[in-house]
């Protein structure tokens, strides 16, 4: 579905990302891991298409990645403080031209478990609430490439629970996910396969099963 | 694209004039344009036609720089323009959006304006409406399409900011002339100039501006390079 090819990004003089090569399919899900500072977010701003690689190309194979949107959540919540989080739904659902209804975006709501605060301003919604009706705002377009960065940033243990069944279930109906976290413990289970950034490089890129035999023989916490 | 169109102007209207600061500002400011030129004149002394619509265009272009600043800031807050540039529509639409509804809130804002010069710099009306009426409607147009390209350039960038408007009233020098050309035939300027010529050059800026609009707007309004 996606492709990079010798992806690299600079700011100024400063190499964030270099000779990124891989490929995303329709259908999986992949984690994305490393430290602070080592160039996920950025990594997926430029397959989001939001920032333009230094030099390499990321490359849409499927047109439908293209023709329907992409799905992206990042540190911002792109939510207008002055509108209501149904009308924050329906404004998005508008401009994707999905043409859903009330009821349809409701049903969202619920989904996310913000259904009674439907009619209040976002602007006066916590982060966690925030961060979940940012997650109504991807899910209810059903994008065929979903990109998360952090998207458990603020939330507790029962919106979690809810976001990774609806992260198996994107991958179910056939969409391409790729997720960043800090919690490789909680959120390798879910992911199909690994990719750590490290040293500006991609330094790992394969299954969870083989990511946590290399972490045991580095003695990391999670190998337990 | 329609539907984008649609969603753009429908919620800039929201966030204005239900549940922002509306258009105060912009009109403040355009009042007390009208109030200070009314004070340079003496007690009874009635304004020259010309001066008046000069007033009128000078605070409608100001207000409108205003509007644009005010409703591109609308997506910086939370990002939301990235969210917009994700869209799988062409982005122009957020640009088109964005004009309509910048023209909606200028022509609000000049419905006060009218008022205002009437009464502060004492106006009549005794040419023909129907010119002055078109020539609203064509000089908005093109103040619109051009704003609405600039307030992209300045979205964002805070620095840029107080370059948007050295760069935007030379662009609109030969708008303003049109527009103060028919409007102050209506207040009662005998020109020797038809204002069948002024209208045809706002038609022809506003052909300009939407297309400088359409091409550029992809380049103003992008990610984060």
């Amino acid at each position: 579905m996606l492709e990079l090819e010798n992806i690299a990004k600079l700011y100024g003089d400063k190499v964030i990302l270099r000779n990124i090569r891989c490929s995303f399919f329709a259908g999986s899900i992949s984690l994305l891991l490393g430290k602070n500072g080592a160039g996920k977010s950025t990594l997926l701003r430029i397959m989001a298409g939001l920032s333009r690689p230094s030099a390499g190309e990321a490359r849409y194979t499927d047109s439908a990645a293209r023709s329907r949107g992409i799905g992206y959540l990042g540190h911002a919540t792109f939510l207008y403080s002055g509108l209501t989080a149904l009308e924050n739904l329906r404004f998005w659902s508008d401009a994707w031209g999905s043409n859903r209804c009330d009821d349809d975006l409701l049903s969202v709501l619920e989904r996310v478990g913000i259904m009674p605060y439907a009619h209040e301003l976002a602007g006066v919604f916590s982060r966690g609430m925030a961060q979940r009706l940012n997650l109504a705002r991807v899910l209810m377009l059903n994008p065929v490439m979903l990109l998360l960065d952090e998207p458990f940033t603020g939330l507790d243990e029962v919106s979690r629970t809810v976001l990774h069944k609806e992260v198996r279930a994107a991958r179910a109906r056939g969409a391409c996910v790729v997720l960043i976290s800090h919690d490789a413990v909680v959120d390798a289970p879910l992911a199909d396969r690994i990719l750590l950034l490290a040293d500006r490089g991609l330094a790992f890129d394969g299954a969870p099963s083989a990511y946590a035999a290399r972490a045991c023989m580095e003695d990391a916490p999670w190998c337990a | 694209m329609v539907r984008l169109i649609a969603a753009v102007v429908r919620k800039d209207l929201t966030l204005t004039l239900l549940r922002g600061n509306g258009l105060v500002q912009a009109l403040l400011l355009g009042l007390l344009l009208f109030f200070v030129f009314s004070l340079s004149q003496g007690v009874g002394e009635r304004a020259s036609p010309q001066s008046a619509a000069t007033v009128f265009w000078l605070s409608s272009t100001f207000c409108q720089v205003l509007i644009f600043s005010q409703i591109y800031a609308l997506e910086e807050i939370t990002n939301a323009r990235f969210g917009l540039l994700l869209v799988p529509a062409p982005i122009q639409a957020v640009w088109l959006g964005k004009a309509i509804a910048g023209f909606c809130l200028l022509l609000l804002a000049q419905l006060v304006f009218l008022p205002a010069a009437i009464v502060f710099l004492g106006q009549t009306v005794s040419g023909a409406l129907l010119p002055a009426l078109l020539a609203l409607l064509l000089v908005d147009t093109g103040m619109c399409a051009l704003g609405s390209l600039i307030g992209a350039l300045a979205q964002g960038q805070g620095t840029r900011e107080s370059l948007m408007s050295i760069v935007f009233f030379p662009l609109l020098v030969p708008l303003l002339l049109a527009g103060i050309g028919v409007c102050s035939q209506t207040l009662g300027t005998e020109s020797p100039d038809d204002a069948d010529i002024w209208l045809r050059l706002a038609c022809a800026f506003d052909a300009v501006f939407f297309g400088a609009g359409l091409l550029l707007f992809g380049f103003l309004y992008s990610g984060d390079d």
